[in-house]
């Protein structure tokens, strides 16, 4: 599931490398073919030069990538971490896939489909010749196994599952021809249903398949096969001769897991890595020099992701919106963007991920005390007993901010905050959880506020349902609570609306109503900054990102070689 | 009648001389005295750390009135008030803290500078004083440091000396128990303890007196066992003393010197065990400071802060070497065998 | 020799349930459910709410987390006689199999850093003792005391920061147990490769243990030395060589056999910072990041094996020392 997933990811910048998407590049070799910028200007700008004219592509050598963490397991169906995402997309395939170069839907596993003008039902025509890597045709059975696995109760897929609420039935007229069945229309069924990974039935269908062995194996019909997993070390995939379509270049790709940032750094430099995505701090000092650019491409992009810090509507502190507004005020976002972030990102504005669907009239909200205090003192939140705390009706103005261990940038923006709340009179106690604590806390609503991050791989079309719509309060990713009647309504038209332009008109006033409501404290947009090896071509970079499939190494700067074999 | 029980019942008169006795073979050991005087330093710090370090001055005389250690007490007008860019007036005088810098003021523009004039030991990552930050980490680590070992002491003298001193059942449950929590490794079983808890400096205590116990509980049991047959106290048995009284009025000031030694290198390993709890993201919960916590944001700015390294370092490395010494001083000087 | 031999083992089994309830009951206090992390993500359809309270108690069942605490401290004593934890919640591989997947790679690092620390105290210890107070004796200590305080975790930095790459030395590899590639190595070569990848963390393990162990050899060499024995030994005419090394040591070494027992646990503990900062997947690793993510029959693998592990190891130094020093006698 990959385009209209709105994912909750921990607010920790810069270390996702799952935003590695693709490929993309710019000249090498002996003379660089663009300038190398200068230290002092360096970093702000996102760096994604056009590749310049880099000859033919020709087949060969391997891609070394890290992971900063090993996923638990490749089951695309069952697996929720973002790592096993970008194993899973190479090794299986889906029926049709949104192009990340012009986000239009392109045949693969299905040859064509045709959606029933009432957009109940979708009809996928599969293509004959495309095969799973051990042999074994692709079939539409194995499109209604997966499907039945998914919506299986007893399936570990709880997250994927609540997509298909809709999607009553699949039938299989015959061994090509998928046709699915929804009993509600919505403008994203197309990618829900085109856009799951096919699991082979004849190997997954047999054994348990929440625990099945070939999670550790993964076989399907994609570009990749997956060779190894040497667990704790690294996954090896290779390129599938056998794939139906275009192949790619590059002739294994290997996920070296390294946890430690420092040490993933060393191993960069030592070029037993060609890849790596790294922080800002690193960005700053360590890219910016010479002998590293020397070494390596480096490309800087904005992603589909932003970062905010949400209030939970139902504790008393953060019910009135004058509040929130006023501890929006209070937090320094420039100056926190400037110097812990050096300035790597953009203030995030509107609750979309594309420039295209983001109401551009709302302007982000300064850096205001004094207004901020103003805005308590109407709320009622004043310092009657002179502790140096507000208070209301008796109970004082304190409350936890839940952090996630692991990342510098959002320890060191919550103590500045808390600092400058201190001034204002609110006392804020800031308490590190682990990733599985702190899910379980924004899952329970047992939390007064928190950061966070949404994304959407897809870029474009998200839907605000899941996080916005006050049936998801309880149970969705409506976390804090938010509830207002007007937004419901809109939210549950643009569902049904087939109209993009339509649509973002209706979401433009959907978040006028958000940002006076203030329920995030909005924070950045980031960039992701990524080093690679000077040796690879074709480093362009998409609104996703990098596709790494995409690369290629001109034959004199193979470094590794296939062992042996054919005269690949 | 209880007057003359208790003379008979009077443990051999060698405590006062003792001590006495080994402090000088104590003084002779430089090192451990070396070690003494850090500790020392060590205390004073941490005590006298408002005095040290801080935005609140010692005194001051302004528009007229005079305020008396606003660093300890906050008098509310003064609440938000910035010394920080404040210089006297005519008139007007202000006693500073020699770091007039807060442990928690940060200061983004001034991030990871480093040491000069206005910051001695340089800034971390938000700006903060390090120097104020360490002088203020020095509580932190000595109150866990003897809280922890406090706790220990207590599990373990209680635990050690019932096993000593009866034997038979309860020595073999207590031993059993002994063995069980030895055989975790300890700093797992903490940071197993620690993850699961809120993060609290008192949870820290707890937990490391938790499972730090079982050194003085062997030590105190083997003195038990030994004192046991002891003249005196088979004297105190006779003459019907409580069971208690016998244990802790008689047997135990005897039997403590080996548990002392423990308790000494205990202060040592719980400093160390708590700077490495903050080092994972386990410690104190911020801002508090703690040199731990330096260290851990450290690794981030290895190659460009060294004195974010080097310093937060040096000071568990000196404090743990301090402890040791003093450790290994005491041991020495109460060996008989090593009397010179 | 044999009564105590099977006392011993008898009195392991009190341990031991002693053991298993600690790491039972310590784990099942802990907040954190790991069924909220698979729903993390669950966004609703139109009809979310009972829909995902349903997947929420399947998804419980299917972890086992539904049963009363005592039903399941039982069910788990059974299975642990099985040696049977479960299975970790992360990837539902079964914990042994994790374990026995990592705990080679942890005791292969062990076991050289125990020979190493006895390698270097043993002579340290007998130099100390001999030379008593010597300026050498006094050097040594220090630097041992010095050693024996440096926080490991700092100087995992600092070594990474000096002989790791970057900016300095690049002398030593910072990630992982062999290079990249290294599986097509002739024997030797990967050997090498090897062993190259662990100086590190082989160092930051063992200088902790060289202080203590040192500390006790000299001790026990100390207190051999002003022995009778030693002394007839001297008189008959055997060079102080001799009488040192082929005499005294043998009967200085048994108590330091006995804290074969104890440095196990220690360098467990190590390894849990060291593995993780080397990026080392061992045990130590492995725990780490089990307890980050709240597995809990992981983490209850791991520290019931490692304090089986001591365990054996105190049984083991036991009877090592029965065996090797007559004098004792066993009750």
């Amino acid at each position: 599931m990959k385009t209209r997933t709105l994912v909750g990811i921990g607010l920790i910048v810069g270390l996702s490398s799952w935003l590695l998407w693709g490929c993309g590049e710019s000249g090498s070799a002996p003379k660089p073919a663009e300038p190398l910028p200068v230290a002092s200007q360096f970093g702000q700008e996102p760096v994604n030069p056009e590749p310049v004219d880099e000859g033919t592509p020709v087949d060969g050598d391997w891609c070394i990538m890290r992971l900063p963490d090993e996923p638990p397991h490749l089951n695309p169906v069952t697996s929720s971490d973002a790592y096993a995402r970008e194993i899973t997309d190479l090794v299986f395939d889906t029926l049709i896939y949104r192009s990340h170069v012009n986000f239009e839907f392109e045949p693969r596993l299905a040859e064509s489909w045709e959606i029933s003008p009432d957009h109940l039902t979708y009809t996928f025509h599969m293509r004959k010749d495309a095969t799973f890597s051990d042999g074994v045709p692709v079939t539409a059975q194995d499109v209604k196994f997966t499907y039945d696995k998914i919506k299986d109760p007893m399936t570990d897929a709880a997250h994927i599952r609540n997509y298909f609420i809709d999607v009553v039935s699949c039938e299989v007229p015959d061994d090509y021809t998928v046709k699915f069945t929804c009993d509600k229309p919505y403008f994203q069924h197309l990618s829900v249903l085109g856009e799951f990974e096919i699991m082979p039935r004849h190997i997954y269908g047999k054994g348990e398949f929440n625990k099945h062995p070939n999670n550790r194996m993964p076989i399907g019909s994609g570009r990749y096969v997956f060779e190894r997993w040497d667990t704790g070390s690294q996954m090896t995939l290779a390129r599938n001769e056998n794939y139906w379509g275009e192949k790619p270049h590059l002739k294994k790709m290997v996920y070296k897991i390294i946890t430690d940032n420092n040490a993933a750094l060393q191993v960069l430099e030592r070029q037993e890595l060609d890849v790596m995505v790294v922080t800002p701090e690193i960005w700053i000092n360590r890219a910016s020099k010479p002998d590293f650019q020397a070494k390596f491409n480096l490309r800087s992009y904005y992603t589909p992701r932003f970062g905010f810090i949400m209030w939970n509507e139902r504790r008393p502190q953060f019910a009135d919106k004058r509040v929130r507004k006023a501890m929006t005020l209070l937090l320094d976002r420039p100056l926190i963007l400037e110097t812990i972030f050096h300035g790597l990102g953009r203030e995030a504005i509107g609750m979309f991920f594309d420039e295209s669907e983001n109401n551009m009239a709302l302007k982000p909200l300064p850096f205001d005390p004094e207004q901020a205090k103003q805005l308590l003192d109407e709320a009622g939140w004043t310092d009657s007993d002179n502790d140096g705390i507000r208070d209301k009706d008796g109970v004082p103005f304190r409350f936890e901010l839940l952090t996630v261990t692991g990342s510098s940038e959002m320890d060191q923006f919550a103590t500045v905050y808390q600092e400058e709340l201190k001034r204002a009179g609110i006392d804020m106690q800031i308490r590190p959880l682990e990733w599985a604590t702190f899910s379980e806390r924004l899952d329970s609503r047992n939390f007064d506020a928190a950061p966070l991050a949404w994304s959407n791989p897809g870029v474009i079309d998200a839907d605000p349902y899941q996080i916005w719509h006050s049936s998801q309060a309880e149970k969705g990713s409506n976390f804090v609570g938010f509830s207002n009647p007007e937004v419901d309504k809109i939210i549950e038209q643009a569902r049904l609306e087939f109209d993009r332009a339509k649509r973002i008109q209706m979401y433009n006033r959907f978040q006028e109503i958000v940002y006076d409501e203030q329920p995030y404290t909005l924070m950045y947009n980031f960039q992701a900054l990524v080093a690679v090896d000077k040796r690879f071509r074709n480093l362009r970079v998409y609104k996703r990102g990098l596709v790494p499939r995409e690369w290629w190494v001109p034959l004199e700067l193979q470094k590794y070689h296939w062992p042996g074999k054919s005269s690949e | 009648m209880t007057k003359h029980a208790n003379n008979i019942a009077q443990p051999p008169r060698r405590r006062q001389s003792w001590w006495a006795l080994v402090w000088r073979q104590f003084r002779r050991n430089r090192l451990a005295l070396a070690g003494l005087g850090l500790m020392l330093v060590l205390f004073f710090v941490a005590l006298a750390a408002p005095f040290l370090a801080g935005e609140r001055p010692i005194y001051v005389r302004m528009e007229g009135r005079a305020y008396w250690f606003p660093n300890l007490k906050t008098y509310p007008e003064l609440r938000y008030f910035d010394f920080a860019n404040w210089h006297p007036a005519q008139g007007e005088y202000i006693l500073r803290t020699p770091v007039p810098h807060a442990p928690e003021r940060s200061n983004l523009r001034d991030r990871l500078a480093p040491p000069s004039r206005m910051h001695l030991l340089g800034t971390d990552d938000r700006g903060r004083d390090v120097l104020s930050r360490m002088i203020w980490g020095t509580r932190i680590s000595m109150s866990v440091g003897f809280v922890a070992v406090g706790i220990a002491l207590v599990i373990g003298i209680v635990l050690g000396s019932v096993a000593g001193f009866y034997g038979g059942l309860p020595d073999l449950i207590i031993q059993r128990i002994v063995e069980v929590v030895m055989c975790f490794p300890t700093f797992v079983l903490i940071l197993s303890l620690i993850a699961f808890l809120p993060p609290s400096i008192y949870n820290i205590m707890v937990v490391i007196g938790l499972v730090a116990w079982t050194d003085s509980a062997r030590l105190l049991r083997g003195e038990f066992l030994r004192l046991r047959e002891s003249d005196f106290a088979i004297a105190a048995r006779a003459s019907g003393l409580t069971d208690r009284r016998i244990m802790f009025r008689h047997l135990l000031p005897n039997g403590v010197s080996p548990v002392l030694v423990s308790a000494t290198f205990g202060v040592a390993s719980a400093i160390l065990t708590e700077s490495a709890l903050s080092f994972l993201g386990f410690g104190v919960p911020p801002p508090t400071p703690s040199w731990g916590e330096l260290l851990s944001q450290s690794q981030r700015y290895v190659d460009r802060a060294w004195w974010l390294v080097m310093f937060p370092g040096l000071a568990i490395f000196l404090t743990v070497t301090a402890f040791n010494l003093v450790g290994e001083g005491l041991r020495d000087a109460m060996d008989p065998r090593l009397r010179q | 020799m044999k009564a105590y031999l099977i006392r011993r083992l008898m009195l392991i089994v009190p341990t031991f349930l002693g053991i298993s309830l600690i790491t039972f009951l310590v784990v099942q206090l802990a907040p954190g459910s790991p069924v909220y992390m698979k729903l993390r993500q669950a966004e609703g359809g139109m009809a979310a709410g009972a829909e995902s309270a349903q997947i929420i108690e399947q998804t419980k069942k299917l972890y086992g987390l539904d049963k009363p605490i005592h039903i399941r401290y039982v069910i788990w004593l059974g299975k642990l006689a099985r040696l049977d934890f479960g299975d970790s919640y992360k990837d539902q591989r079964p914990v042994i199999t994790k374990i026995k997947e990592t705990l080679p790679v942890t005791l292969q690092i062990e076991v050289i850093v125990i020979f190493l620390i006895y390698l270097i105290s043993i002579p340290l210890g007998v130099y100390s003792a001999t030379h008593q107070y010597s300026l050498g004796d006094r050097v040594t200590t220090l630097i041992l005391f010095i050693l024996y305080s440096l926080p490991s975790f700092w100087v995992a930095m600092l070594l990474m920061l000096f002989f790791g790459g970057g900016r300095f030395l690049s002398w030593f590899p910072v990630n992982g147990l062999n290079s990249f590639g290294a599986e097509n190595l002739a024997w030797g070569p990967w050997l090498l490769d090897r062993l190259w990848h662990l100086v590190l963390p082989v160092i930051c393990l063992t200088y902790g243990g060289l202080a203590g162990l040192s500390r006790y050899a000299r001790a026990g060499m100390m207190e051999v030395i002003r022995q009778d024995y030693i002394r007839t030994a001297r008189a008959y005419g055997f060079s102080e060589k001799t009488v040192i090394w082929k005499y005294a040591l043998r009967n200085s070494l048994i108590p330091i056999v006995t804290l074969l027992a104890t440095l196990l646990p220690a360098l467990i503990a190590g390894s849990f910072i060291i593995e993780s900062i080397f990026s080392i997947p061992g045990m130590g690793r492995l725990g780490f990041e089990a307890i980050l993510s709240r597995d809990y029959p992981l983490i209850m693998g791991i520290l019931s094996i490692s304090a089986f592990l001591t365990l054996l190891g105190l049984l083991l130094s036991d009877i090592l020392y029965a065996v090797v020093d007559p004098r004792i006698k066993l009750r």
